[in-house]
């Protein structure tokens, strides 16, 4: 079975298949078994070459192997979104599905040419609103003043473009997800 | 004067020290609580608890009336106010001694004084210490912006604005121009006013590559004035303190003489009492001036702590009843080798340093040689919208600064939030830039490094570990489709945990019962 995920260094393709009780994973032409225990909400995995037979930790050969060890948690998010715990940092993975593939490049191209909303990401209270309807913003300017946790947080513009809609007014309190300026 | 019982008028990390530092020393202690608070760490620790009002701090945190009947009602002879909320409030320490109760800080009269920003230069000037050059008297809100302007342009540009009952920067702007500073006046006093009440401002000038040092004090009700060891801090983001470490890796023991003396006799000249930290900028000339001086424990006050072997917040407690200061003064003057602090803050340094509340999934703190963690979340432990985003203060130490700096990368491998976004990530990125390492740094580095970035992220992952992640996640997934859950687009609460069918240790032995659950799944499909 083949595996596409996606990381911030880019797209890679796992070949993974179950060869007696360890995983056998060919990455980059590579090819690597895992040996994997569940301990608490955690995974364990012990990495090295393949021996060639399954590995069986009774065997004499199991006592000289050196392996790589990592400790990792998995936690799912929705869409194929993993974030892998791993040495005290969160990685983000997104594993691909065929299937999914070519819905999410049309939306991904949407997403960079359409109508763009800023959403509060956090409840907080309106301090300042920077533009006005129609105005035209560079990127990252400012759009919005939210103060929330005893901090004013300046939210600005993912892209340049025009501001279509402002929802909110100084002032205001505003809820979490909640949208406050729409831009295209 | 005999303290049995305190009342910690605070909540999160601080509240969870005193508590601690109340059971050392034999003392009963009450904890407080908002709403959401109800089942906070410091509550459980607590000996007893008693409900303040609402989430809001302004209705519960803030509430001084309640705050003083939640004593008198537990019958606590002493209250400890923490640092933020009403720590550096004078009216609070004024309420606390009318209602009979010791208030664990500095008197009523002292705290005002100190909390005037303006005030307090003064106080420096008439002892005879330095201060940065800047306007001597508050501007109110009936000052008007042209009349500032024509002060900045006496001070020199660039000027920084103030908030004259300031604190933790809030209210703070850096200013380069004349044509920048209303808006900057506005904000800050927008900010002022909302955070302390008192939308008054004041001007400084704005140093050049300043470096921020500070000197903790310990000052008994018999006179005696006693200066520990200084505390570097000037890693900041936003004039918000991120890492201090001690002792400065730039103060020559000379130097340390003239700052602590410095501290030591500003304290003195106010009839200061308890403990306190005086704030000083170091110009690249080595010089040094008069920033202020806060009234109350710091958050990173550990790090003292750590290298001088003094617990400072039994010692605030042991002056508040009445003992002599009987450390030896040169044991605060000597460290002991060599501590830093990171705050772990409930921040996504991925996207600004936004706040990132929320519940925490999973929570593993590390340990081990030279590793302190003061915290009080947990897993479980939602981290409220309402108060200071802070969840731990990491702090290691070292026998030099090389060691302590070591220990501080591996503490971070073992730390691991779940759930929300801490600025954990930022940590490890800071922690091995060059600049970190050789102390190249002032207190607008980070501000400077951070424009430089122009926003990208700090979780740039090693390649090897993207590619263990990768593995990971391919074998969760695979795991999950063959017990039956291949529902990519579940929803998010359902993490990938342990006891899975195929990759539990004890199931192993049945590998196969996989193709019979596979084949109830394909009937019911």
């Amino acid at each position: 079975m083949t595996c596409d995920l996606e990381t911030r260094g880019g797209q890679q393709s796992i070949d993974i298949r179950r060869r007696g009780s360890e995983w056998e994973l060919t990455l980059d032409g590579r090819i690597l078994s895992v040996d994997v225990t569940a301990i608490a909400g955690r995974l364990s995995l012990l990495m090295g070459q393949p021996q060639g037979g399954p590995y069986d930790p009774k065997v004499e050969a199991a006592f000289r192997r050196p392996l790589r060890s990592y400790e990792v948690a998995v936690e799912r998010r929705s869409n194929g979104e993993r974030i892998v715990y791993v040495n005290g940092l969160a990685v983000p993975v997104s594993i691909v599905d065929p299937r999914e593939q070519l819905t999410r490049r049309r939306t991904a191209v949407a997403a960079e040419a359409g109508p763009r909303s800023i959403v509060s990401p956090m409840p907080g209270r309106i301090v300042k609103v920077l533009v006005r309807e129609g105005e035209t913003v560079a990127a990252l300017q400012g759009l919005v003043v939210v103060e929330a946790m005893k901090m004013e947080n300046e939210l600005r513009a993912p892209r340049a473009g025009q501001v279509t809609s402002v929802k909110v007014v100084e002032g205001m309190s505003v809820e979490s997800g909640v949208v406050l300026i729409v831009m295209e | 004067m005999i303290l049995r019982k305190i009342l910690i008028a605070n909540r999160g990390e601080i509240a969870v020290r005193v508590i601690r530092a109340c059971r050392d020393m034999g003392l009963a202690s009450v904890a407080v609580f908002s709403e959401c608070d109800r089942a906070a760490r410091h509550v459980r620790m607590a000996d007893e608890a008693v409900a303040i009002g609402p989430n809001p701090p302004a209705d519960s945190y803030l509430r001084i009336d309640r705050l003083i009947d939640a004593a008198r009602a537990s019958g606590a002879d002493a209250v400890h106010p923490g640092y933020g909320f009403l720590s550096e409030h004078e009216d609070f320490a004024g309420a606390c001694h009318d209602a009979g109760l010791t208030f664990i800080g500095p008197t009523a009269d002292a705290i005002a004084l100190m909390g005037s920003k303006t005030a307090a230069r003064r106080a420096a000037i008439a002892a005879g210490v330095p201060v940065v050059p800047g306007t001597e008297e508050p501007l109110g809100a009936e000052v008007s912006d042209a009349a500032i302007v024509d002060r900045a342009r006496d001070i020199g540009f660039p000027v920084m604005v103030k908030a004259v009952a300031g604190g933790g920067g809030k209210g703070m702007r850096v200013v380069a121009s004349a044509g920048n500073l209303p808006s900057a006046i506005r904000a800050a006093r927008s900010e002022a006013g909302a955070a302390f009440g008192d939308s008054s401002i004041y001007l400084e000038r704005c140093l050049e590559h300043p470096r921020h040092i500070e000197v903790q004090l310990l000052a008994d009700h018999h006179g005696q004035v006693l200066a520990c060891v200084e505390r570097e801090c000037s890693i900041q983001r936003r004039h918000q303190k991120v890492i201090e470490e001690t002792p400065s890796p730039v103060v020559s023991s000379e130097l340390r003489a003239r700052l602590t003396t410095a501290a030591a006799a500003v304290a003195a000249s106010v009839g200061y009492v308890n403990a306190g930290t005086v704030e000083f900028l170091l110009d690249e000339q080595g010089r040094f001036y008069f920033l202020e001086m806060n009234t109350r424990i710091q958050v990173e006050h550990p790090v003292t702590e750590v290298v001088t072997g003094v617990d400072l917040v039994q010692w605030q407690i042991r002056i508040a009843r009445g003992e002599r200061l009987t450390v030896p003064a040169e044991q605060l003057l000597t460290p002991r080798g060599h501590a830093i602090e990171c705050r772990v803050y409930a921040e996504d340094p991925d996207a600004g340093f936004l706040p990132s509340p929320g519940l925490i999934t999973s929570l593993r703190t590390p340990s081990g040689p030279g590793i302190r963690d003061d915290g009080w979340a947990e897993t479980g432990t939602e981290v409220p919208v309402f108060y200071d985003p802070l969840i731990s203060k990491l702090i290691a130490w070292g026998a030099d600064r090389r060691q302590a700096i070591a220990r501080m990368r591996r503490a971070l491998m073992e730390y691991e939030v779940r759930g929300i976004r801490t600025s954990l990530p930022f940590f490890h990125w800071m922690l091995r830039q060059p600049a970190f390492e050789s102390a190249e740094f002032h207190t607008e580095f980070l501000d400077e490094l951070l424009q430089r970035r122009g926003g990208r992220g700090f979780s740039d992952i090693d390649p090897s570990l993207e590619e263990v992640a990768a593995i990971a996640a391919c074998i969760a997934d695979m795991d999950e489709q063959r017990s039956g859950r291949s529902d990519r687009t579940g929803s998010a609460s359902s993490a990938t945990t342990g006891g899975r069918v195929l990759l539990d240790r004890s199931d192993r032995a049945a590998a196969a019962t996989w193709k019979q659950r596979a084949r109830v799944e394909g009937l019911r499909g």
